[in-house]
């Protein structure tokens, strides 16, 4: 597989502050990366080095093997949808994107937009001005901008933010589709991690500027590879001793009990030898079990290691 | 090229949306082009013909760079403080190729009321004076090029800073051009003098003027960036 997105040891200062600290990564053709992390974690600056829309102080961003600053016409391969949908308010819908069109040499522009007006559900409010629309149905209509061309790659910028369940619902399936169906690489900034688990193949995670973790997410939620272990215990109280136990005996790793269920990841250890340990030990084991974890926890794991690698 | 007349044609047609800019510029245009001019037609015991001519000259120029200022709140600043200049910024345009399509899609309107003002000050001086009193040929000229051009070179200019300026900058700025404007309606007749006469010389050079403003504007440019805009953005 090709890489689309290339990124190497990139950096970028503002006012001597380092927002994004030496980053490399590469998205290959066809994934949905995901790219998250907190708010001001650089996230927005390292899209719009890819953009174009920002010079890097060190490294390199490319893009479709081009540097959309200098490149203008490689930008015409790629779509954006920014986290203000990129819409004129006093313009229909129609004539937004029919603007964009235009501007993209699209030729018979006004097919395009009648079918993406009809992808979108909207063709029964395009003459009105976007002005009036719901916040969802704008984002609809910014996805629709943003693919309008058929761009190689699409770059989104907090896709869900502020919209309810029902329209990050209808959001995710629009990206999904046109990864499934239209082949497109999608580039998602996000920190939404729900989100990210269903449908990136993919993430980064970012925390002040630097990469704290990059893998599938697959790979992610079963502990880097490593199996993650849950064992039920019969004594909700035998936790702590169950990892003393544990932790003494080697082959574990990332061992913590809550609520009398111990958790692992097997690093040389079996899980009938788990069992073994704990029952010799006299702790009695009610159910044990392969766990995947969320997104959400591993995020959460990342964030505290970084933040006590900072301080 | 195709770019530019893109963006100009949707300029044009959003500031044919904008009601209250518009209504703005054309109440601005009727009452300066139809009550400070004939005031000063009427006031004056020089010859009504070359009155005439000095107001068409300095007062319609003002009065359309100011129809260009108002409209490049509509077209860059508006564009700039809603964030929709970054999506734009990231189409197959150049930077340069965004600016002029800009400015194109305001010297078109403000050149109409540029226009409109003229009849106005003709039909109301003349009411004023009981005989219809025309320009002469070398101010039928500067309305008909030189203004225009002047509104392209002021929407050049203008534009520009609001780009490369965040937005308290901009507010600053926004404040030094009105009062600039209203020092012009009020002190050029009176700079100019009774006895200034408008020439061909005197078109063509005012005609350079412009022009030296809109290359020097085009040259500019160049130290626009992406960067800049983007990270004068407001947040």
């Amino acid at each position: 597989m090709a890489a689309v997105i290339e990124v190497s040891s990139l950096g970028k200062e503002f006012g001597g502050r380092r927002v994004v600290d030496n980053i490399t990564f590469s998205v290959e053709k066809g994934e949905v990366f995901g790219y998250l992390g907190p708010n001001g974690a650089g996230k927005t600056t390292t899209m719009r080095i890819l953009l174009g829309l920002l010079a890097p102080t060190s490294g390199f961003a490319r893009v479709l093997a081009s540097d959309l600053a200098v490149d203008d016409r490689a930008r015409g391969d790629v779509g954006v949808l920014m986290e203000n949908n990129g819409l004129y308010e006093r313009l229909s819908a129609r004539e937004n994107l029919e603007y964009f069109a235009r501007l993209y040499g699209i030729e018979r522009p006004k097919d395009r937009v009648s079918e993406l007006l009809e992808f979108t559900g909207l063709q029964d409010r395009s003459s009105e001005p976007v002005g009036t629309f719901s916040t969802g149905m704008k984002r609809k209509l910014g996805i629709a901008r943003a693919i309008m061309h058929e761009p190689e790659i699409v770059f989104f910028d907090e896709p869900t933010s502020g919209l309810d369940p029902e329209a990050q619902h209808m959001v995710r399936e629009l990206i999904l589709d046109l990864s499934k169906r239209e082949g497109m690489t999608v580039f998602l900034n996000s920190h939404n991690l729900d989100e990210v688990q269903r449908i990136c193949t993919r993430v980064a995670i970012l925390h002040r500027g630097r990469i704290r973790a990059l893998d599938s997410v697959r790979n992610l939620v079963r502990g880097g590879g490593k199996s993650v272990y849950v064992v039920t215990l019969a004594d909700p109280a035998a936790g702590t001793a169950a990892v003393d136990i544990l932790s003494s005996a080697g082959g574990l790793s990332e061992i913590s009990a809550e609520d009398g269920r111990v958790s692992m990841s097997l690093d040389s250890l079996q899980p009938h030898e788990v069992i073994s340990l704990l029952v010799n030990g006299g702790i009695g084991v009610d159910e044990a079990r392969r766990e995947a974890r969320s997104l959400e926890e591993i995020y959460l794991g990342v964030m505290r290691q970084a933040e006590g690698d900072v301080s | 090229m195709r770019g530019v007349l893109v963006v100009a044609e949707k300029e044009i047609w959003q500031l044919l949306r904008s009601k209250n800019v518009l209504v703005s510029a054309v109440l601005f245009i009727v009452i300066f082009g139809g009550m400070t001019g004939p005031a000063m037609l009427a006031g004056s015991d020089a010859d009504p013909v070359q009155v005439m001519d000095q107001l068409l000259f300095y007062l319609v120029l003002v009065l359309g760079v100011f129809s260009a200022y108002l409209f490049t709140g509509q077209v860059f600043l508006r564009e700039k403080q809603e964030g929709v200049v970054e999506t734009l910024l990231c189409t197959p345009l150049s930077l340069r190729e965004i600016w002029l399509g800009k400015v194109v899609g305001i010297v078109v309107p403000a050149t109409v009321l540029s226009y409109l003002a003229s009849v106005i000050i003709v039909l109301v001086g003349s009411a004023v004076l009981g005989t219809t009193v025309w320009p002469s040929p070398p101010v039928i000229l500067h309305i008909l090029v030189v203004v225009p051009a002047f509104i392209g070179a002021g929407a050049g200019l203008i534009g520009f800073a609001q780009l490369l300026l965040g937005m308290r900058e901009n507010q600053v700025l926004n404040f030094a051009i009105i009062f600039g404007l209203i020092f012009l309606i009020s002190f050029t007749q009176a700079i100019l003098g009774p006895s200034f006469s408008v020439t061909w010389g005197v078109v063509a050079a005012v005609l350079a003027l412009a022009a030296v403003i809109i290359m020097g504007t085009a040259w500019l440019t160049r130290v626009l960036s992406r960067e800049r805009i983007v990270t004068t953005l407001p947040d």
